[in-house]
C-alpha cells in the first residue's frame, strides 16, 4: 500500500511517502509564513523523487489539528481535495497523537504541546499505550502544569515551542511509527474531514455562538 | 477551433464557488456556497469562520459543479482561481485547493485578480468591446478602470477610504437595518424622497471617490435627530443618502468617458446589483450614446464564473503560474 502523510499544523511542514511497509521519502522543513507558498511544491518535489505519481497513492493520512488554524487548513484542503478528486482513501489523525507517537523515550507518561499563544497550550497526556489520559484540549499552561504534577510517573514533554517547562523533548515525527500505526484507520468520506481547532473564534466566544450546523 | 473549458474557483470573501465556463463566455455550471446567513448573526463577515467554512465546504461545492456539468477535471483546459484581494485565510483555501487539482490533473494553474473576475463577469453576458471603462463597486471595492484590450488595466482612481458597500453597510447598521443593509435601502429608495440634506462625496474632478464623509454625515444626522427626539424617516433617508451616492459614481464615471473618449461602459462588483445604480447608469448611457453593460444580478456579487471568464483570456496570454502561487490580501490589477 502506498500512503502519503501531510502535517502542515505547526509552522512546519512534514510530509512523507509510504510504499510496501516503509518510509521512502520524507521532507520536514520549517516554513513558517511560507507554508502556503511551498507546501505543495514539496510534496511535489517528494513524489518526484521518490518516482511516484499522485494518482498511484492509495491512501492520505492528514494530521486535522490541532495547531495554527491557517496551517491545519493548508493541509486539510490539499488532502480532502486529493483524495476526493482521486478517489483515494482518507484518514485523519491528530497533531497530538503524532507527536506522543514519535516521542524517543520510554517513560510512562507522553504529553505533546502546542503553544497557543497568551498562556494557553493544545496538550495531552497519553500513557505508554498512547491511551488519553487527559483528552486533546486547549487549556492554560498552569492547568497543564497541575495535571503533569499529579501524574504518578515518570514522563516526556513533546514539543517544538519555546514552552518553559521540564522534561522537554524535541518534536521529529517518527513516520514509520505514526504511518504503521495509522495505515489501518477507518477511512473516511473526503467531504467529512475537516479540522479540529478545539478553540471557538473569538466572535463565538464573545457572542456565546457556534457558528457550525 | 478547439473548445476551452476553464475550471474557476473563488473564496475570497464569504461565498466557496466552483465554475465551469467554455471559451470565457459560455457558462456551463456555477455553484455558489454562501455563508451569509451564518455571518448575519455577528453583524459582518468575521474573517476566520469564514475560512472555517470554505475549508468545510471546497469539496463538496467542487463536486457539486463537476456533477451539474456532467465533467470531470480532466476535461478541464486550466484550474483558474482567485488568488487575491481578500481575506487572506479564505483566499488560501481556495488557493490550495486549485494547486492540489493542477497538480494531481496536471492542468495549467491561472490566477486570477478578483476585480479582474468582476470585470470580465460582464464577458459572460456578451463579447466585451475595447476600449471600455470598468466601474467597480462592492463590499471591498470602488475603482474606476481603463482598458483598451483584454487584461491591459490602467486604474483611474479608486476610493481614498471606504468602499462603496461598506458604507451601504455602515449607513444600514446606523439605521438599524440587519446586515447585509445594501437591498434594504435600495428598496427603500424607490419609496421614499430625497428630502435630508447630505453632502455629496468628494465633488472634485479627480477619478477618486471618499465615502467615509457621507457615511459620518449620515451618523451624525441620525444622531442628531435622535437627540432632538425627532423621528427618522428611512426611506427618506435611504433615497437622500442613495442618490449622493449614485451622483458621486456617476459623476466621474460619466468624466472618465468623456476625457479617454470611450463608448463603452461596464459596471460591475456586488453593488451593481443594485436596481437604482443600474437604471441611473442605463439612462445616463443611453443619453450619451454610450454602450453599457452590467453582469445579470446573479453574477454580480462574488461568484467563481466571472473568475473562469477571466482565467479564459489570462489562460490564452499564457498567464499561468507554477505551484508557489501565493494568495494576496491586496494587490494591485495588472
Amino acid at each position: 500500500m502506498k500512503i502519503l502523510y501531510i502535517d502542515t499544523t505547526t509552522s512546519y511542514l512534514y510530509g512523507a511517502l509510504w510504499d510496501e511497509n516503509k518510509v521512502v521519502e520524507s521532507v520536514s522543513t520549517k516554513l513558517d509564513k511560507d507554508l502556503s507558498v511551498f507546501t505543495l511544491q514539496k510534496i511535489k518535489e517528494m513524489f518526484e523523487k521518490a518516482n511516484l505519481e499522485p494518482s498511484s497513492i492509495d491512501k492520505i493520512i492528514v494530521v486535522n489539528g490541532p495547531g495554527s488554524f491557517t496551517g491545519i487548513r493548508i493541509g486539510v484542503t490539499i488532502a480532502k481535495v486529493y483524495a476526493y478528486s482521486l478517489k483515494k482513501k482518507i484518514t485523519t489523525i491528530s497533531s497530538l497523537q503524532a507527536m506522543a507517537l514519535s516521542t524517543k523515550k520510554n517513560v510512562e507518561y507522553r504529553i505533546p504541546i502546542i503553544d497557543a499563544r497568551r498562556g494557553y497550550v493544545y496538550a495531552a497526556i497519553y500513557d505508554k499505550d498512547n491511551m488519553p489520559i487527559l483528552k486533546e484540549q486547549y487549556l492554560s499552561l498552569q492547568a497543564l502544569l497541575c495535571a503533569i504534577e499529579n501524574l504518578p510517573g515518570d514522563y516526556t514533554v513533546i514539543t517544538n515551542d519555546q514552552t518553559e517547562i521540564e522534561n522537554k523533548e524535541e518534536y521529529s515525527p517518527n513516520y514509520d511509527r505514526i504511518i504503521s500505526t495509522y495505515q489501518d484507520q477507518e477511512e473516511l468520506n473526503p467531504h467529512a474531514v475537516n479540522p479540529i481547532y478545539l478553540k471557538l473564534t473569538e466572535a463565538e466566544e464573545k457572542q456565546g455562538v457556534s457558528s457550525d450546523d | 477551433m478547439k473548445d476551452v473549458y476553464i475550471f474557476g474557483i473563488e473564496s475570497s470573501c464569504d461565498e466557496t464557488s466552483c465554475s465551469i465556463v467554455k471559451n470565457g463566455k459560455e457558462e456551463i455550471a456555477t455553484v455558489i456556497s454562501s455563508q451569509i446567513d451564518v455571518h448575519k448573526n455577528f453583524g459582518g463577515v468575521v474573517p476566520e469562520i469564514a475560512s472555517r467554512h470554505h475549508v468545510k465546504n471546497i469539496t463538496m461545492v467542487i463536486d457539486e459543479c463537476l456533477e451539474k456539468a456532467g465533467m470531470t477535471i480532466d476535461d478541464m483546459d486550466a484550474i483558474a482561481v482567485t488568488y487575491g484581494p481578500g481575506l487572506i485565510g479564505s483566499l488560501l483555501v481556495g488557493l490550495e485547493a486549485a494547486k492540489t487539482l493542477a497538480w494531481i490533473h496536471k492542468k495549467p494553474l491561472v490566477p486570477v485578480h478578483h476585480i479582474s473576475g468582476h470585470i470580465y463577469a460582464n464577458n459572460l453576458v456578451e463579447e466585451m468591446r475595447f476600449p471600455l471603462i470598468a466601474l467597480i463597486i462592492s463590499g471591498g471595492h470602488t475603482e474606476l478602470v481603463y482598458m483598451k484590450d483584454h487584461y491591459s488595466f490602467e486604474k483611474l482612481g479608486g476610493t481614498l477610504d471606504d468602499a462603496v458597500g461598506e458604507c451601504y453597510d455602515k449607513v444600514a447598521r446606523v439605521i438599524g437595518v440587519p446586515y447585509p443593509g445594501g437591498p434594504t435601502l435600495d428598496r427603500w429608495s424607490t419609496e421614499g424622497n430625497d428630502t435630508y440634506e447630505l453632502p455629496v462625496p468628494l465633488n472634485d474632478d479627480s477619478y477618486n471617490f471618499s465615502f467615509s464623509g457621507l457615511k459620518s454625515a449620515v451618523i451624525n444626522l441620525v444622531h442628531n435627530e435622535e437627540q432632538r427626539g425627532n423621528e427618522i424617516r428611512k426611506k427618506d433617508l435611504a433615497t437622500s443618502f442613495q442618490n449622493r451616492v449614485i451622483e458621486s459614481l456617476t459623476k466621474k464615471t460619466m468624466k472618465a468617458l468623456e476625457d479617454k473618449n470611450v463608448k463603452n461602459l461596464i459596471v460591475a462588483g456586488g453593488v451593481a446589483a443594485n436596481q437604482l445604480i443600474r437604471k441611473r447608469f442605463q439612462e445616463l448611457c443611453e443619453e450619451k450614446n454610450i454602450h453599457y453593460t452590467v453582469p445579470e444580478l446573479k453574477y454580480c456579487t462574488d461568484n467563481a464564473a466571472m473568475i473562469a471568464a477571466s482565467g479564459y483570456f489570462a489562460y490564452q496570454l499564457g498567464r499561468t503560474s507554477d505551484l508557489t502561487l501565493n494568495s494576496k490580501s491586496s494587490d494591485t490589477l495588472r
